[in-house]
């Protein structure tokens, strides 16, 4: 589900917004238990303006979404995004869950060309960057579904 | 609620300006604004000024700056900031002081000079607990046009909208903007130049996405009544909305990480950005069908497409085909950023808003020389900023 996230230091590029410890990489936002409006990242509050629930809970996401949308970045963002020396094109996706919400992350694993929209996507956590003295920044990504690795 | 006029405006030419300071740019604007009403500097009696983040302390009491270096005179100054919405979000605070009759002469101004390329995190220097979410996008890579470029692939998919579209819209806007002096770009394109122009976030193209830029602009609001000692022809502000996005919106909001679902959606896309016309339609008493002409926010080809529906110019999936029949070109039924907007002037957050309502006003007035819209009568603009502000304007003879 993971590569490359237990052998070094690593940090989570942001707090409580992922877990792996079912096996499968699921992202952690918040759910209102009045309203079941979930928020990513988590929040304190429920964002729904008519509803006065004050109930929220940790919630984790479903490890697999649909593809809503993509885009292929084709220039270095700047900082404090890092990118790899030489810079490739990379995906960012928009994936939509069953708990009624969209999340965007990184595409990987995969052909940003070969994307299309509506395919089923999975959760994964792996290295973003890697800092100056060595701590390797995880965090959440997507990849197509794949036969083949399952 | 009292009417209120466009006494005055002025627009500096947009571009870069590395030997001129955005103080210098913004003197100049006031100054020209207060000249075309025919009054003195001394006249006004408050000023609203577009925040800008860029210029450092002075730069966010942009206002205070000016009057610095035009003269004190006491008056209230507000400095505001509301991304890329500014320029709206000041001319609506000046407009409601002359309409709640409190005072008869406000100038509104925004002026800015943008750093190079995409614009980045204003850094957070006080000491928090997590990291914003605003870096988070920025580790994870996403620029804003990133984020329009998600909106318009789900177009694509749902309304069969082509890279073609995105190219034509680009190619309308250079042509408008060919033969208008103030803008920052006047070359006239093909679409197959647009289409060869590199590709910076799948599907949006360089071109298509609207620069950065060094700009400043002005307008001076006097009350209807004071507006009729001055010989200039009459151009009535009659509606100046603000708003803000609404919950159930799937738009993917610079600079979230989330949304609701598209399944799950409660509130339409752009759902700020739909509010704020439906607000100007209704202070004015007009709606979709008596507008002449319209400067809408193209900050890239997906917004022009995305705002005539938005707008209620037409139906979900339209904009396409009045594209294609040049219904918004220059001397069709609806022209659209006539000035050859943001495409051909880049943004300047703080001005850009006036920006268009300075170009609705000469339009108004019938001078606006080349790019005259015939008989142009009223005027609509929508300027849209990031997380979820927008404001509108109607402008009427
Ligand atoms: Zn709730």
């Amino acid at each position: 589900m993971s590569k490359d996230t237990s052998t070094t230091t690593n940090r989570h590029i942001i707090a409580d917004a992922f877990v792996t410890s079912s096996g499968k990489a699921q992202l952690i936002g918040s759910r209102c238990s009045r309203c079941e409006t979930y928020t990513f990242p988590k929040s304190f509050t429920c964002p729904n303006p008519v509803c006065d629930g004050s109930d929220i809970a940790t919630a984790e996401l479903s490890h697999k979404g649909r593809l809503a949308s993509f885009t292929i970045i084709h220039y270095p963002p700047p900082p404090p995004y890092v990118a790899p020396d030489p810079f490739e094109p990379f995906a960012i996706g928009a994936v939509s869950f069953a708990e009624g919400i969209q999340i965007i992350g990184p595409m990987t694993d995969c052909d940003p060309w070969d994307l299309t929209m509506g395919m089923e996507i999975e959760t994964v956590v792996e290295p973003y960057y890697t800092t100056r003295d060595g701590v390797s920044v995880i965090g959440w990504k997507f990849r197509p579904v794949s036969e083949e690795r399952e | 609620m009292r009417d209120v006029a466009i006494a005055g405006v002025g627009l500096h030419p947009w571009g870069k300006f590395p030997n001129k300071s955005w103080v210098q740019m913004g003197a100049e604007v006031a100054v020209e604004a207060v000249a075309d009403a025919g009054l003195q500097w001394i006249d006004i009696q408050a000023m609203v000024a577009g925040s800008m983040q860029w210029g450092g302390s002075t730069g966010m009491r942009a206002g205070n700056t000016l009057a610095a270096a035009l003269g004190e005179t006491g008056i209230p100054i507000a400095n505001i900031n509301n991304a890329c919405a500014s320029g709206g979000s000041v001319l609506r605070s000046a407009w409601l002081m002359i309409a709640a009759g409190i005072h008869d002469v406000v100038l509104a101004i925004g002026t800015d000079k943008s750093p190079k390329g995409f614009f980045p995190s204003v850094p957070i220097l006080s000491e928090e607990p997590d990291e914003p979410v605003d870096m988070l996008r920025w580790y994870l890579g996403l620029p804003n046009p990133g984020y329009w470029a998600l909106e318009m692939k789900k177009r694509m998919a749902t309304h069969g909208s082509t890279e073609e579209h995105l190219a034509k819209v680009k190619v309308k806007n250079s042509r408008h903007g060919s033969l208008n002096p103030y803008a920052r770009y006047r070359k006239t394109f093909t679409i197959e130049e647009v289409l060869a122009s590199p590709m910076v976030c799948d599907p949006l193209r360089l071109y298509e996405i609207c620069a950065t830029s060094d700009g400043a602009a002005s307008v001076l609001l006097t009350s209807v009544d004071y507006a009729k000692r001055s010989s200039i022809p009459m151009v009535k502000l009659a509606a100046c909305s603000l708003s803000s996005g609404q919950f159930g919106d799937p738009t993917m909001r610079i600079p979230l990480l989330s949304a609701v679902s598209d399944e799950r959606a409660t509130a339409p896309l752009l759902s700020e950005s739909k509010i704020a016309a439906e607000m100007a339609y209704t202070q004015s008493g007009l709606g979709p069908e008596d507008i002449d002409f319209v400067e809408l926010p193209d900050n890239s080809s997906w917004h022009e497409l995305q705002y005539l529906e938005t707008m209620g110019f037409c139906e979900p999936g339209e904009s396409e085909k009045l594209l294609d029949d040049g219904v918004t070109s220059l001397g069709g039924d609806l022209p659209v950023c006539p000035s050859g907007g943001f495409s051909s002037f880049g943004e300047a957050t703080m001005a850009q808003g006036l920006l268009q309502v300075v170009e609705a006003t000469w339009q108004l007035r019938g001078t606006a020389g080349d790019r005259q819209v015939e008989g142009a009568q009223i005027a609509m603009t929508e300027v849209y900023g990031a997380q979820a502000n927008n404001s509108a304007c109607i402008l009427t003879t």
